[in-house]
């Protein structure tokens, strides 16, 4: 599109790109392409299973040190797995980096106030974790990598996990 | 442990994705594994999760209130992906890394799991992220995700500490 008398400007090109590298979030489709072949790599790399809730269990095998009751992954790779997840997010913003109590419009439900917050965040946060150890796996065990396997429990998983969220999504924004 | 996993064994299916051709390359390695490629493919995660704004409650709410197609889209294209990436590494019988034949262990539905499944869509709903989200949102600077992981933290334990009578016997894939 640059006509002949026009050079291409590559400082501005080169800093769209590292703008897109540290600070900016992606088209969905460029995003999903990344996970997916996240996935497929660890796959390929040892035939692992891509899940983030193993992880968890391994932190709890490690805290406890009781191996009977959790079933840590072998040399705990889920583990050092989840370890990575925070130095990615760092990664991604790390162009505008800063931290922040706030929370998007959940602060506007829970009046801005912690006192709501963390226990709101608390009791989420623990039906999310019993939760997906009784539906088999999360949204990256069960919603990415179960449904590409085709497992018939991912995708009834993953159904149910969408309309519970969009049914009690709803009930917060929309009737109360 | 062994006896374990023997257990776990009989209950999962295997899913063979390229044909075993040797047996004996199924087992497992008993060495410990360098947990590096781990941590890089666990940041490439968080990377990309940060980048598809799933880490972002307000756009986790547009989703589920269906105003927003862009998290729908990045789980889409991601199951597309892998998908298309598993035909062709069964297509092509393209070898792990170490060489052994990929195999992928599956689950059987449960109606069980129902339930389980419901809590989980509930909390992602409450929380605005999921397990891995909230780990990567940590690294954003978004302090709140500390007290989500504790949760889920407790909630992993309490699960296998106190598992409910009616839910699966069997293990977990991920």
């Amino acid at each position: 599109m640059n006509p002949p008398h026009e050079p291409i400007n590559w400082h501005l090109f080169f800093s769209h790109i590292g703008q897109l590298i540290i600070s900016d979030t992606w088209a969905w489709w460029a995003a999903g392409i990344g996970i997916g072949l996240t996935a497929l790599g660890l796959a390929w790399y040892k035939g692992r299973r891509l899940g983030v809730t193993g992880g968890f269990e391994d932190a709890c095998a490690i805290l406890t040190k009781d191996e009977s009751t959790f079933a840590a992954s072998p040399s705990n790779w889920k583990f050092w797995f989840i370890l990575g997840l925070p130095l990615g997010g760092l990664l991604a913003n790390i162009g505008h980096w800063g931290w922040t109590w706030l929370y998007g419009r959940l602060d506007m439900i829970t009046f801005g106030s912690m006192l709501y917050k963390v226990p709101w965040l608390l009791v989420g946060g623990f039906l999310l974790g019993f939760g997906a150890r009784w539906a088999g796996g999360c949204t990256s065990g069960n919603s990415i990598m179960g449904i590409s396997l085709g497992s018939k429990l991912s995708i009834i998983a993953t159904l149910v996990f969408l309309a519970a969220g969009i049914l009690i999504t709803n009930l917060l924004f929309k009737a109360l | 442990m062994a006896l374990k996993r023997a257990v776990r064994k009989t209950t999962k299916r295997k899913v063979s994705i390229a044909k075993p051709k040797e047996k004996s390359m199924a087992k497992k390695q008993t060495q410990p594994e360098s947990a590096l490629p781990y941590l890089v493919f666990g940041t490439l995660f968080g990377y990309f999760l940060s980048k598809a704004r799933a880490t972002d409650y307000d756009s986790i709410v547009d989703m589920f209130l269906c105003r927003e197609f862009q998290l729908y889209g990045v789980i889409l294209t991601a199951i597309a992906v892998v998908a298309l990436g598993l035909f062709i590494i069964r297509r092509k019988g393209i070898k792990t890394k170490s060489g052994a034949p990929l195999e992928l262990e599956t689950m059987d539905w449960e109606p069980s799991r129902l339930t389980g499944a419901f809590l989980f869509g509930a909390g992602w709903a409450l929380t605005g992220t999921c397990p891995g989200t909230s780990l990567a949102q940590i690294g954003e600077g978004k302090l709140v995700a500390f007290f989500t992981v504790a949760g889920i933290l407790a909630g992993v334990w309490a699960y296998k500490k106190y598992k409910p009578a009616s839910s699966s016997n069997e293990e977990q894939v991920c």
